[in-house]
């Protein structure tokens, strides 16, 4: 071992009492980091999953101005657009719809919806509701006849499987189409505007509806990590050009993204005291541990180390007070995190167990986002503090005149 | 060459720049090579803070001291860290061990910063434990040792490294005078036997009996220089005599 890290390592131990109590608020501290990062990470990071279940993707195209108005002629050549064209990652989902806003009604009544004509193998993909229906099933393919609806829209209109929707949409010509459709399945979304205002066709019944013919309005795409939406918009945009509009679901929903961001500063501004907090104890720590050694340092010049080594030689103790106690708050840390992750640590209510939370669906037992590379950033951090606090002790330390320290008592 | 030249040394401590205490008034002193000194003087004389200064713990408000011809007011804290590890070797009253280091560490230290290997530094520690009967205290703590065995200790620390000069201030001072005698004694030897120059400050008689040379200092001036030719085992003619610096 290097005599510099053995002497530190004894060093420490001398006064065990307060080197176990420094280096417990140390790790107490860094467990409590990387729980509350996993935590607040947990829910947006759920949030964003979540979007699925909304059919909202992490990035939607759709033809420049369509948003403002929804006119079925502000559309895009959706047969020439699919995702490996488009040069998206290969496990992106990606799903072009017709959309149409219509009536719908029943016997029972009427419902204003966004009606989506979908490619039910891709659609699937990107919306989670389509996946597991509560009634019926997906129509087969040639199946144009059909209609799926949510629960809330299939109580408000008195909708079983087999029942008839007469359902109304403005033409591309400027007329109004009807169709006669059947319920061919009833999906759950948790989501109460998606199970109360939106129904899924095929894409030829939407075309057909509309009057328009190969084309699309909106493309969805879903990716395997959200946090790479504002790489893919970018490249899609450089690549569609100014005809399409390509969103993130951060500028589709502003205030999901605005609530990550608000997160992000609770996380770090909490992460500022703690850390001042570990910072501050491996300061008593180290800075009592060096008073009370004056003498010895001086003994130390004296026979020769250089400043240089002194100052190494605090170091040396403030890297072992880090290692210890950030090896103790990284395991206990991760420990509580991955439980945290598997079960609930908090129930904060709401219906069948989940919670509409900034127009996405997560659960109402909060879970903690489980990441080793989060936390251990967490740890490396407790490194710098450590290094940083050591800065004053080891300063003292190297400036430290021999003959004044070996007076000292 | 001199091991020791110290020419019109004073040393004045300060406080808020206004001189409180004038510890050294214009010392002067020549130490050869081999010598066995005792610098002798009542508490306050400034013994301690001319050890500081020859040892280079301290610097001198005015005058200049050479070690081995090396002007210590010329030196960086580098270079001086480095003389004090190459050249010299201390021994203080309270012992001074590292309480974390076993003996055997302890007196390694000097040789681990000079970059010896840990084989050669192993070899020397178990000859001068051996010779300084410290043998079974190798893996012992400082706390566990006794007042004398501590000081032992301190004594092969300060010689593992074969230093030119070994400085100690007032060694047997903590120590009972059998223990005391003992100590005096070993560094006699090891004087004799390995030619290392050895300048200690003390007010114990029994220890000044055994120097070839006692300074006396009064008053932060030296007021006698005496040598003892029967004593010593110096050459005759190695040793340049002292001059009591004038008041």
């Amino acid at each position: 071992m290097i005599p510099v890290l053995k002497i530190a390592w004894r060093s420490i131990w001398r006064n065990r009492r307060r080197t176990i109590l420094g280096m417990t608020a140390v790790g107490v501290g860094l467990m409590l980091i990387i729980l509350y990062t996993g935590l607040m990470t947990g829910i947006t990071a759920e949030a964003r999953e979540g979007l699925d279940d909304v059919g909202l993707g992490h990035v939607e195209v759709t033809a420049a101005g369509w948003r403002g108005k929804h006119l079925a002629t502000q559309s895009m050549a959706a047969v020439r657009i699919r995702a490996p064209a488009l040069g998206l990652p290969a496990d992106a989902e990606v799903s072009a719809r017709v959309l149409a806003r219509a009536l719908v009604s029943s016997a029972h009544g009427s419902q204003s919806v966004e009606v989506a004509g979908v490619d039910w193998d891709q659609e699937r993909l990107v919306a989670s509701h389509l996946r597991t229906l509560a009634q019926g099933e997906l129509p087969g393919p040639g199946d144009d006849r059909r209609i799926l609806v949510g629960e809330k829209l299939a109580a408000r209109l008195k909708l079983g499987l087999g029942s008839k929707v007469r359902v109304l949409a403005q033409r591309a010509d400027g007329e109004i189409g009807a169709e006669l459709w059947r319920v061919g399945g009833i999906f759950r979304s948790l989501s109460t505007a998606t199970s109360e205002r939106k129904a899924y066709v095929s894409a030829a019944a939407a075309r057909s509806l509309l009057g328009v013919g190969e084309v699309a309005h909106q493309l969805v795409v879903q990716l395997p990590r959200a946090a790479d939406a504002d790489e893919v918009q970018r490249r899609l945009a450089a690549q569609l050009g100014p005809e399409y509009e390509v969103l993130t679901y951060g500028e589709l929903m502003p205030m999901l993204r605005e609530m990550e961001d608000l997160m992000d500063l609770v996380v770090w501004i909490a992460a500022f005291f703690i850390y001042g907090l570990v910072g501050l104890g491996i300061l008593n720590t180290l800075l009592m541990s060096v008073l009370e050694r004056t003498r010895e340092f001086g003994v130390l010049r004296a026979l020769g180390t250089r400043p240089g080594r002194m100052v190494a030689q605090v170091f040396a103790e403030s890297f072992w007070i880090a290692t210890l106690s950030g090896v103790l708050g990284l395991a206990a840390g991760l420990l509580l995190n991955w439980y945290g992750s598997e079960h609930a640590l908090m129930n904060i209510g709401g219906a069948d167990g989940h919670l509409e939370y900034l127009g996405s669906v997560v659960s109402s037992a909060r879970k903690t986002h489980f990441s080793v590379p989060q936390a251990l950033q967490a740890a490396a951090l407790v490194y710098v503090m450590a290094l940083v606090t050591a800065l004053f002790p080891a300063w003292k330390v190297a400036r430290l005149p021999p003959a004044v320290a070996l007076r000292a008592n | 060459m001199p091991v020791i030249e110290v020419r019109g040394v004073t040393k004045d401590y300060l406080d808020k720049g206004k001189v409180v205490t004038r510890a050294l008034r214009g010392v002067d002193l020549v130490v050869e090579s081999g010598e066995f000194m005792a610098i002798a003087g009542p508490s306050g004389s400034g013994k301690t803070t001319l050890l500081n200064l020859l040892g280079a713990l301290d610097t001198a408000s005015s005058g200049t001291i050479l070690i081995e011809g090396r002007d210590l007011g010329t030196l960086s804290a580098r270079e001086l860290s480095d003389l004090r590890r190459d050249r010299l070797g201390f021994v203080f009253q309270a012992y001074n061990l590292v309480p974390v280091l076993t003996a055997a560490e302890n007196a390694e230290y000097v040789m681990e910063l000079q970059g010896v290997g840990t084989r050669e530094r192993r070899r020397r520690i178990t000859e001068l434990f051996g010779r300084l009967g410290l043998a079974e205290l190798v893996h012992t703590r400082p706390l566990e040792m006794s007042g004398g065995q501590q000081q032992r200790v301190a004594v092969a620390r300060a010689i593992a490294t074969a230093p030119a000069l070994v400085l100690a201030d007032e060694p047997t001072a903590n120590l009972d005078q059998t223990t005391g005698r003992e100590l005096v004694a070993l560094m006699r030897e090891l004087n004799r036997e390995r030619g290392v120059t050895f300048v200690f400050s003390t007010h114990d008689p029994m220890v000044l009996e055994q120097a070839d040379r006692v300074v006396r200092l009064v008053d932060g001036r030296i007021t006698a220089d005496e040598r003892k030719e029967a004593a010593t085992s110096i050459p005759a003619g190695s040793v340049e005599a002292g001059v009591a610096a004038p008041a």
